[in-house]
């Protein structure tokens, strides 16, 4: 296999990005603030004038793709129903989520979604969501055959959960030191009144979110999280109070106590605009479900969009998450409850986005860290590769399959075994459609993933025009 | 300074006498004693004398926090705790992935049985816990069924490929002192998915004791896991360019498997940095690796994985020991919430009166620890050894900070007000610490501070972060005793706040 390191889309754009900006000098010299706050300053290359916001929905673990966009005509429903038989979704249960698209897939290949997203159907026959086929990560399209002789780069540790993550977000393994959100984020920050406000994630860190200026902000389900220290006497002393927040917050020679003290920085300053900000929002009528932490994450992108104009947001780039995907058993009883969680959670996000009037200036997205086998183990999946992803908002060109369906079989024309796909579709060419939507100019695209020149079709076609 | 510095490393907290006892007797001395030092009651036992194996608790993980919390802030066998806490950072399970039966006995066991092997053989430690129950549930290798030419089933993947990947090879072949082997500058795949299908084929079979007489339900969350043969994949077995002839015993095979893992030559160096990243450094120098990783290759008696000497490699390696590093700005780590909470308590002495060690899950990053024992998310632990933080001067150096990973700008707030609460005995149950001795220097900030310095951050807070400090502690009136609690309060609150501190050199 080719070593990624070749690759290195990650030095390249680094290096891009600091060309263009005239900070190379600056990021060999200067302190890291410094550094971020210059490069912040000189990153002004889009200025938005209106709202646009995407939402990362990492579903971690590996979602199975099968059992999410199952095929439905009878034909590959009966293959389907062959190679995990233990496992699959009676076909009955199925016939309300059938998915009637504008235009009909190839040789009468039909899909549903599990039952259990049945509350994203309206959004699909409204033409707002659609369902991508086999995408998954990659170095350049890749054949079967150029596989199997390992004849053309792939991406590293293939069926390694931390290490897909990684590729997904940033087009590297761990280790990664940014992803294409945060490097979306490099381009817009400056037309945002606070930059830190650029990319949030209402789920942990992700290097999805870090672009090579832009730094993630991290909020909870109930928003920001004031040290109570600070905010009121400790211990009934205003003076400690300032000496905690000095402590926290002044610059250090050490590495890691410079980097914490970073993070406390961000936190202690952006606090109260926050916490202003989210107080401004009105009470939405739509409901999200009780129980749900997906839906609560949601529910908190929703009120900081609402917040959009106190916090001086144009462009906006969020990541929320769900865990629990990596059915290897059980997957007949945690499958669908996962399922249920995602279908209620991204279709109150929609309607909330319509109650807003921002539904054509929001879109979120699916990802995972790799589809997994076709094939069972008895009462679950194992690790795989390409899988089945949906794009919703009201600027998807929904109703709608991008790719082409898959042959479901065991090591057939696109699995590389045991139904493990071999991705058609790239998670850049479907980051690159979304880029393009968001407002990425065509010279700026391989800033932002930098493997999108491997391929002839860089835009999907999936999102209206900006 | 140097002894509390070795006691941040060794231990997950010491008071003031545990110091001065270092300073004494000298590290090696200090390391013969734990090392000697008996197992108080295990988890499991705790757990049935205090009668949490009631019906209530059957569906539920009543009983698993106060057990490992009473463990980790009261147990004297402070080395061996640390290496509980290290070990289950690397060998992960996480009751949240533990959909069963009387989880939190299959945890406590699961933590016996790190605590049994602690300063053991890391071979004796991979035989336990792969035929655990709670390794059995956590990566869903009980009950694992050989192929099915019916169904087209294969056996399930997820301990085969996690076994390798986290506990005992990892991904990318390694030179001995722990960096990447690169061949024409390219780094080598350790295994490919066929090697994972294939050391699946030994997972298969493995179930939970059923049929036991004993009167106590949980008991089944003890015993080993047994064979059922219609399960047991009896075809042959190959796997990193070991073939198990068919039809081999399915405990021989496993010895087999596991036997080809612990000798292959990745294992020292994989295991040896990530014990020297829990304990020391985050960013190891290779040679320091190479050193502990010969021990744990041969502990000088021809025995490989001698976890015992490992860690007194470890610990007494120049690396960890030299006061150059004290002013090096790139050496250390951060000190993990949960430790720097656990630091506190065997700081100041807490006790739990009623034996209940009430302090309850603490992962919620923004109004606790956003890290609890036994609770990571995956298997891939709260963090990993690789974890860089991303658009960090850490990266730009092309460094590692695993305890980043659980570090956002919500964590750090939600630890300091946690901490605040704790340390004024709110939101612990019945824990308390004992203050008699600070609260004794409370007319004095300077000796306070120095004193909470000592004991918590080894004398790493400098002179100028004190100065300010003691200013600030000064406008603490400490006429009344309540007074005084509020200005020890405080000390230990901005100490523990401080990066000097949460950053350990």
């Amino acid at each position: 296999m080719k070593p990624y390191s070749d690759i290195a889309p990650d030095n390249a754009s680094r290096r891009a990005f600091l060309q263009r900006t005239g900070a190379l000098s600056l990021a060999a010299a200067a302190t890291p603030w410094a550094m971020s706050l210059a490069a912040m300053g000189e990153a002004a290359a889009q200025t938005a004038t209106d709202y646009k916001a995407l939402v990362c929905v990492f579903l971690f673990g590996g979602n199975d793709y099968a059992n999410t966009l199952v095929p439905y005509d009878q034909a590959n429903y009966n293959a389907y129903n062959s190679l995990r038989s233990n496992i699959a979704t009676a076909r009955a249960s199925l016939a309300a989520t059938l998915l009637n698209p504008n235009i009909p897939l190839a040789g009468g290949r039909q899909y549903a979604m599990a039952p259990e997203l049945a509350p994203l159907l309206p959004m699909f026959d409204a033409g707002k969501m659609t369902a991508l086929l086999n995408v998954g990560t990659l170095i350049q399209p890749a054949t079967k055959l150029q596989y199997t002789n390992r004849s053309v780069p792939l991406p590293p540790k293939l069926f390694s959960h931390n290490d897909q993550q990684s590729f997904w977000q940033s087009s590297s393994a761990e280790g990664a030191r940014s992803g294409w959100g945060g490097r979306m984020g490099d381009l817009f920050a400056a037309g945002n009144g606070n930059a830190s406000f650029t990319c949030i994630s209402v789920s942990g860190n992700t290097v999805y979110l870090s672009g090579n200026s832009a730094v993630q902000y991290q909020v909870t389900t109930n928003g920001s999280v004031p040290v109570a220290g600070i905010k009121n006497p400790l211990f009934g002393s205003t003076a400690c109070s300032t000496a905690l927040q000095n402590l926290m917050t002044a610059p250090r020679a050490h590495l890691f106590e410079s980097e914490y003290a970073r993070v406390s920085k961000r936190s202690i300053d952006a606090t109260d605009q926050i916490t202003a900000g989210l107080a401004g929002v009105p009470a939405l009528t739509t409901t999200f479900p009780a129980g749900n932490s997906l839906a609560s994450q949601l529910n908190m992108v929703v009120r900081l969009i609402a917040a959009r104009n106190t916090l001086g947001a144009k462009r906006q780039v969020f990541f929320v998450s769900l865990g629990g995907f990596d059915t290897h058993d059980r997957l007949l009883v945690e499958h669908p409850a996962l399922m249920t969680r995602v279908g209620s959670a991204l279709a109150a996000f929609y309607n909330a986005t319509v109650e807003l009037g921002v539904a054509n200036q929001v879109t979120a997205f699916t990802a995972s860290d790799f589809g997994r086998t076709l094939v069972s183990n008895t009462d679950g999946s194992d690790h795989g590769w390409g899988s089945m992803h949906f794009a919703l908002g009201g600027s998807v060109l929904g109703k709608s399959f991008v790719g082409n369906a898959p042959e479901v079989a065991n090591n057939g024309a696109n699995d590389v075994g045991q139904g493990r796909l071999l991705p058609e579709l790239s998670v850049d060419q479907f980051g690159g459609t979304l880029a393009n939507w968001f407002g990425v100019s065509a010279a700026d695209q391989a800033l932002v993933l930098p493997n999108l020149q491997n391929y002839s079709t860089r835009n999907l076609g999936f999102m209206a025009p900006g | 300074m140097q002894a509390a510095r070795f006691l941040a490393q060794a231990t997950l907290g010491a008071d003031k006498a545990q110091i001065a006892s270092v300073q004494a007797g000298g590290y090696a001395d200090w390391l013969d004693d734990q090392f000697a030092v008996p197992r108080s009651q295990g988890h499991f036992d705790w757990l049935v004398a205090n009668g949490y194996g009631i019906e209530a608790n059957r569906n539920n993980a009543t009983g698993m926090d106060n057990t490992i919390w009473r463990k980790f802030i009261a147990s004297p066998d402070a080395l061996r705790q640390r290496m509980v806490l290290a070990l289950s950072e690397i060998c992960v399970v996480s009751v949240l992935g533990i959909d069963a039966q009387w989880r939190q006995f299959s945890v406590a066991n699961y933590l016996d049985i790190l605590e049994a092997n602690a300063f053991g053989n890391y071979r004796a430690l991979l035989g336990q816990l792969s035929t655990s129950p709670a390794m059995g549930y956590y990566l869903t290798f009980r009950g694992n069924a050989k192929a099915n030419p019916v169904t087209g089933s294969l056996p399930d993947e997820n301990y085969a490929r996690e076994i390798m990947q986290l506990f005992t090879l990892g991904l990318t072949v390694l030179n001995s002192d722990g960096t990447p082997r690169l061949t024409a500058g390219a780094t080598t795949d350790t295994y490919d998915q066929a090697d994972v299908s294939g050391l699946a084929r030994v997972f298969t079979g493995f179930v939970l004791v059923t049929g036991n007489t004993s009167q106590f339900p949980p008991e089944s969350q003890r015993d080993a896991m047994v064979q059922v043969a219609a399960r047991y994949e009896t075809g042959s077995k190959t796997f990193l360019g070991t073939t198990i002839p068919a039809n081999t015993e399915a405990f021989e095979s496993l010895r087999i498997a596991l036997d080809t893992l612990f000798n292959h030559p990745n294992l020292p160096p994989f295991v040896s940095r990530q014990l020297i990243q829990r304990l020391v450094t985050s960013n190891p120098s290779p040679a320091y690796v190479e050193r502990v990783s010969a021990v744990f290759g041969n502990n000088g008696a021809g025995v490989r994985g001698d976890l015992r000497e490992v860690l007194r490699a470890v610990l007494l390696d120049p690396e960890a020991r030299s006061d150059a590093n004290l002013s090096n700005p790139n050496f250390g780590k951060l000190r993990e919430p949960v430790v720097r909470f656990l630091n506190w308590a065997r700081a100041f002495g807490a006790t739990s009166p009623s034996n209940v060690w009430g302090i309850g899950d603490v992962s919620d990053p923004a109004t606790r620890l956003g890290q609890s024992p036994a609770r990571a998310s995956s298997v891939f632990n709260f963090f990993r050894p690789g974890y860089v933080p991303p658009n960090s001067p850490i990266a730009t150096q092309g460094l590692t900070g695993p305890e980043f990973q659980i570090t956002t700008e919500s964590s750090v707030a939600g630890y300091v007000n946690y901490m605040q609460r704790a340390i004024s005995g709110q939101g612990i149950g019945d824990v308390r610490a004992n203050y008699t001795a600070l609260q004794a220097l409370a007319g004095d900030s300077a000796a306070l501070l120095a004193e909470v310095n000592l004991v918590l951050a080894a004398g790493q807070v400098t002179a100028a972060t004190l100065t300010t400090l003691k200013t600030a502690l000064d406008t603490i009136a400490v006429a009344t005793p309540a007074g005084q609690l509020n200005r020890v309060y405080a000390a230990i609150t901005l100490v523990m706040a401080a990066p000097e501190y949460i950053a350990q050199k």
